[in-house]
């Protein structure tokens, strides 16, 4: 059997991007109260505080998202290409990770241009060059005029 | 009381200071004249890599990068009709029919001298306004202290606009955020979760970078935007002073838009895009040609250009006597000056003039450099950078931020932290959340429990002390007008609009 109109309508209401974000900050916020109730009283005044005000906040802010579904009316999508964007932040994370792993320049070297080639730049020579440029700059400013130390990698260590 | 003033000048005209000036508003001509890319963003990415330099170095990079990013700005809405920052949406309702027609080099021209102008008077409101208030400031106690801090939030939530209750969970997340660590007085572990990482609490640039760097690279990288502009082809480009007489009408525009953008800027919340707005119809009205508005008036650059660089230093009056800025760059630059051991408000002026006030020739400095670099260089040089492949850009800048969060401490945690905070910025963002009271909240949350905490002692936890003098009441008094201030305007409005329709 079909879902009828009301009842899709009825669920997507809670599947706003406001009311989702609202519920989340709800959830976390009484979350950390648990801790916070551990606290001495003066050093748990400013924290309860905030906490008390994200939940009255999250409150007001699902109420009227809600009201503004009640009335029918429809949220902008939220992102414009949901792909590329968890496909972004994924490879950006996967780099951090990486660098943790094997290393600063090696991860450097593979992440640079892979993220430029995924998001549409495809000019091998382009991508060597700049691959080369950065990573001769990077080398040269921070590892040898600034002496700053990269992590070698994890797995190299162990 | 201006004696420092003059005292610092030797200092900031060391070679390695006005090296980093240069530098700064090159990098800030670039930054802004790439679409996605903003000062707020290469400032926020610059912070870090500061940590080794002297305070005057970093602080003129950043001084330079502000000023020539709103200049920068003006170089893609001009030529593309694509604003650079938010600030230069007004410079292309005439900047970009000059350019269709082939007078693209004299918009870029106008919009170089006005933004030097608007800088330089910024510059100087800075300079004269704020020693004063600093005197005054420092009379202040912990009592009256936290008042400032408390005033300085709400502030920029209630007149920041849009919607309030967003506002105030951006606050209360930037407050908590700087209750993360050990306490300041009795030494509890707040939220560390047995992290020793944490324990010193939640380094700001950690924040700022995730919050305004990693953002807008994912939007960088989501729409794959063209910019290869027709236009930049045809600039028609003449010496700046060929083309300064055809100019010489403007001044009562770039006297008045000056104005409206320092007073902007003073304010807290207000950014460039509203001085820039404001100016744009104020000079529209008073002109005797309203009707040639929108189809290629140089005056329309003029007076978004010059209202949106005067808000620059200005921004700065509150910030640095009070520690609230009055726009998102300023709330970066206060983050800047606490890595270096700044802390911003009354002290600042006493414990550290040659330092504040060398901040202040920089951003003049600054202002001026932009006529000599954005004039000479602001043609086909800048034209052709926004043919740059977005895509190498944002795999460029994800590697600068990473380097930047490492070097802090030289721990990958920082870095895992500041993309938990990116994810949170992006969402933020998206959902319209001001991104400004988070920093804000961060700054003036722990300073604000610090002298609560420290006036409820000599009160011996009486909460009265916190109502015993004319100062604090002024100042709740103050915090309660901008909290009411923008609801009574909002329902007289509401009352004359109906009161027109009936």
């Amino acid at each position: 059997m079909q879902p009828s109109k009301q009842q899709s309508s009825n669920r997507s209401r809670f599947l706003r991007a406001e009311t989702i974000t609202a519920l989340g900050i709800l959830i976390g916020a009484i979350g950390f109260l648990f801790p916070t109730s551990k606290l001495p009283a003066l050093p748990s005044l400013l924290p309860a505080a905030m906490l008390g005000g994200l939940i009255i906040l999250s409150i007001l802010m699902l109420l009227s998202d809600q009201r503004k579904a009640s009335t029918g009316a429809e949220q902008e999508p939220v992102l414009k290409a949901p792909r590329r964007v968890f496909g972004a932040f994924g490879l950006i994370v996967a780099y951090a990770i990486s660098v943790d792993l094997i290393g600063f320049y090696p991860s450097t070297a593979i992440s640079l241009p892979l993220v430029a080639y995924v998001f549409g730049y495809r000019s091998p020579v382009g991508l060597l060059i700049a691959t080369a440029i950065v990573l001769t700059a990077i080398y040269l400013i921070f590892g040898v005029a600034m002496s700053q130390e990269f992590p070698s990698g994890l797995l190299w260590s162990k | 009381m201006y004696t420092d003033l003059i005292q610092s000048l030797p200092n900031v005209i060391a070679w390695t200071n006005l090296a980093a000036l240069v530098i700064g508003v090159l990098a800030g001509i670039v930054v802004g004249a790439m679409p996605g890319l903003s000062a707020t963003m290469a400032i926020s990415v610059l912070v870090p890599f500061t940590f080794g330099l002297e305070p005057l170095v970093a602080l003129g990079l950043m001084a330079g990068i502000y000023n020539g990013a709103m200049y920068g700005g003006a170089i893609p809405a001009v030529l593309l009709r694509i604003p650079g920052t938010p600030a230069a949406v007004a410079t292309t309702f005439d900047g970009y029919p000059l350019a269709q027609r082939g007078e693209g080099g004299y918009a870029l021209q106008v919009a170089v001298v006005s933004s030097a102008i608007g800088g330089v008077a910024s510059a100087f409101a800075l300079m004269l306004l704020a020693p004063p208030l600093s005197r005054v400031t420092l009379l202040f106690g912990p009592a009256e202290v936290f008042w400032v801090a408390v005033f300085g939030l709400c502030s920029i939530i209630f007149l920041l606009g849009g919607n309030i209750v967003k506002g105030l969970i951006s606050a209360c997340f930037g407050v908590f955020v700087s209750v993360i660590g050990s306490d300041p007085i009795f030494g509890n572990d707040r939220f560390t979760f047995d992290q020793l990482e944490l324990l010193d609490g939640i380094h700001i640039v950690i924040l700022l970078v995730g919050l305004y760097a990693l953002p807008p690279v994912i939007d960088l990288l989501e729409s794959p935007l063209k910019t290869d502009g027709g236009a930049s082809e045809h600039l028609g480009t003449q010496p700046i002073w060929r083309t300064l007489p055809r100019m010489k009408g403007y001044w009562k525009t770039w006297l008045r838009s000056s104005l409206i953008g320092i007073w902007i800027g003073i304010l807290p919340g207000a950014g460039g895009s509203m001085a820039a707005f404001m100016s744009y119809n104020e000079a529209r009205r008073a002109s005797k040609n309203p009707e040639e508005w929108g189809k290629g008036e140089g005056e329309g650059v003029a007076a978004s250009e010059t209202a949106n660089n005067a808000d620059t230093a200005s921004a700065l009056i509150p910030a640095l006597t009070l520690g609230i800025p009055g726009t998102a760059v300023a709330a970066i630059m206060l983050g800047g000056l606490l890595i270096h051991g700044l802390q911003p408000g009354p002290m600042l002026f006493r414990n550290n003039p040659d330092i504040v006030f060398g901040f202040m020739w920089q951003f003049l400095f600054g202002a001026i450099l932009l006529v000599f670099l954005g004039g000479s260089l602001a043609t086909n040089s800048f034209a052709k950078l926004l043919k740059l492949p977005r895509p190498l850009l944002g795999s460029v800048i994800i590697i600068l931020m990473l380097i930047g969060v490492y070097s802090i401490h030289g721990r990958m945690f920082d870095v895992y932290l500041m993309l938990g905070f990116g994810a949170i910025g992006y969402v933020m963002d998206k959902l319209k959340f001001p991104l400004p009271p988070v920093v804000l909240g961060l700054i003036l949350g722990g300073f604000a429990e610090e002298n609560l905490r420290l006036a409820l002692r000599i009160g011996r936890g009486d909460w009265a002390v916190l109502f015993q003098n004319t100062t604090s009441l002024i100042l709740v008094a103050l915090t309660l007008a901008v909290i009411t201030g923008p609801m009574i305007k909002k329902r007289l409005l509401k009352a004359k609009a109906s009161n027109g329709k009936a």
